[in-house]
């Protein structure tokens, strides 16, 4: 029996009507700790932030997800009609890292690759410059709270809200790269910036 | 045992978990998770928590039985274990951890053994009440199906 855990799930926010109608953003929760996917996976669904989460225990089973095996790019590209709107991945993994998937996403030719998120529990300046530097839109502390899930949609624009009625609507996402402006900033220390 | 005896007897244990320090802010946050659309939240984290930690502990147990000791291995279940408690509120499950990984990093056999055991012991002692608190928790869902019915 494979290891691998995918769990697909679609919530409506917490906030009733407030968001129906929303466009729900596609996380892609890799980490190999059940319990953190778990906690991360119940985070985003009780947001409110209308979240639908795919959780995977590796970063190879990630690039499966991603349609991305090493050296070679998606098929399909992922930009127009993306399966994945964000990436929300542990840094330390077996195998392949965090570190390792962000590379290899950031890797692919396309103009806008999908946003990675790290999470981590270490706070080293190091590690956190070294994910920046190769294109991470983020790095968070564990464990995650409300306020940093919350964060994730300022990394993903959808370009036109379709009303989530009737059967399922293929929904372009433009991805918004944040240029280190005010809505964009690391959380270090614990400290989730407003 | 009333309902309302049943309830009074879960918040008074899951609050002197928090005042012995068993517990910290992180499970309080993870309880207000918790609600009509996922009632059985806590329950699913607490059985997937034990059933991780267990695993950890006995690899853990395996590696300091070797004559020689992989402490890269080691810490990095002592890493795992840390983790997870501290993504629950497992707040001396991670504490004792955190003293784990300094034996580790100066390959003191001795040091880890005697930290696997307080790891165990504060685990074993977390593990127990929520096994209580789990049954409770049964009891009381239970009561409540009984009552709509």
């Amino acid at each position: 029996m494979s290891m691998e855990e995918v769990e697909e799930a679609r919530e409506e926010g917490s906030h009733g009507s407030m968001f129906e109608g929303g466009v729900e953003v596609r996380v892609l929760v890799v980490d190999d700790s059940p319990v953190d996917r778990r906690v991360v996976e119940g985070l985003l669904k009780r947001s409110g932030a209308m979240f639908q989460v795919i959780a995977v225990d590796s970063g190879k089973r990630a690039m499966e997800v991603l349609g991305l095996t090493e050296g070679k790019e998606a098929e399909q590209p992922t930009v127009d009609d993306p399966k994945i709107d964000i990436i929300l991945t542990d840094y330390c993994m077996p195998e392949m890292t965090g570190y390792d998937l962000l590379k290899a996403v950031k890797e692919q030719s396309s103009q806008k690759p999908i946003p990675v998120i790290i999470m981590s529990s270490e706070n080293e300046p190091q590690r956190i410059s070294r994910c920046r530097a190769i294109g991470a839109e983020d790095y968070l502390l564990k464990p995650l709270q409300t306020n940093d899930v919350l964060r994730l949609r300022d990394y993903v624009r959808p370009t036109a809200l379709s009303p989530k009625t009737g059967t399922k609507r293929k929904i372009a996402i433009e991805m918004m790269a944040e240029n280190s402006g005010s809505e964009r900033r690391p959380c270090l220390a614990g400290l989730a910036v407003a | 045992m009333s309902l309302m005896a049943l309830r009074e007897q879960l918040n008074g244990l899951v609050n002197s978990m928090f005042l012995e320090g068993l517990l910290d802010d992180q499970f309080e946050q993870l309880q207000m998770l918790q609600d009509e659309s996922s009632p059985g939240f806590i329950a699913e984290l607490i059985t997937l928590f034990c059933g991780d930690s267990e695993r950890i502990l006995a690899e853990l147990t395996k590696l300091l039985d070797q004559a020689v000791v992989d402490y890269q291995k080691v810490d990095a279940f002592v890493h795992q274990l840390k983790g997870s408690s501290s993504s629950v509120g497992a707040q001396h499950v991670k504490l004792a951890c955190v003293q784990f990984r300094q034996f580790c990093e100066e390959h003191n056999k001795e040091g880890c053994l005697c930290a696997l055991n307080v790891v165990k012991h504060e685990y074993y002692l977390l593990r127990g009440k929520f096994d209580t608190m789990l049954q409770l928790e049964q009891r009381i869902q239970a009561y409540e199906s009984k009552q709509q019915i």
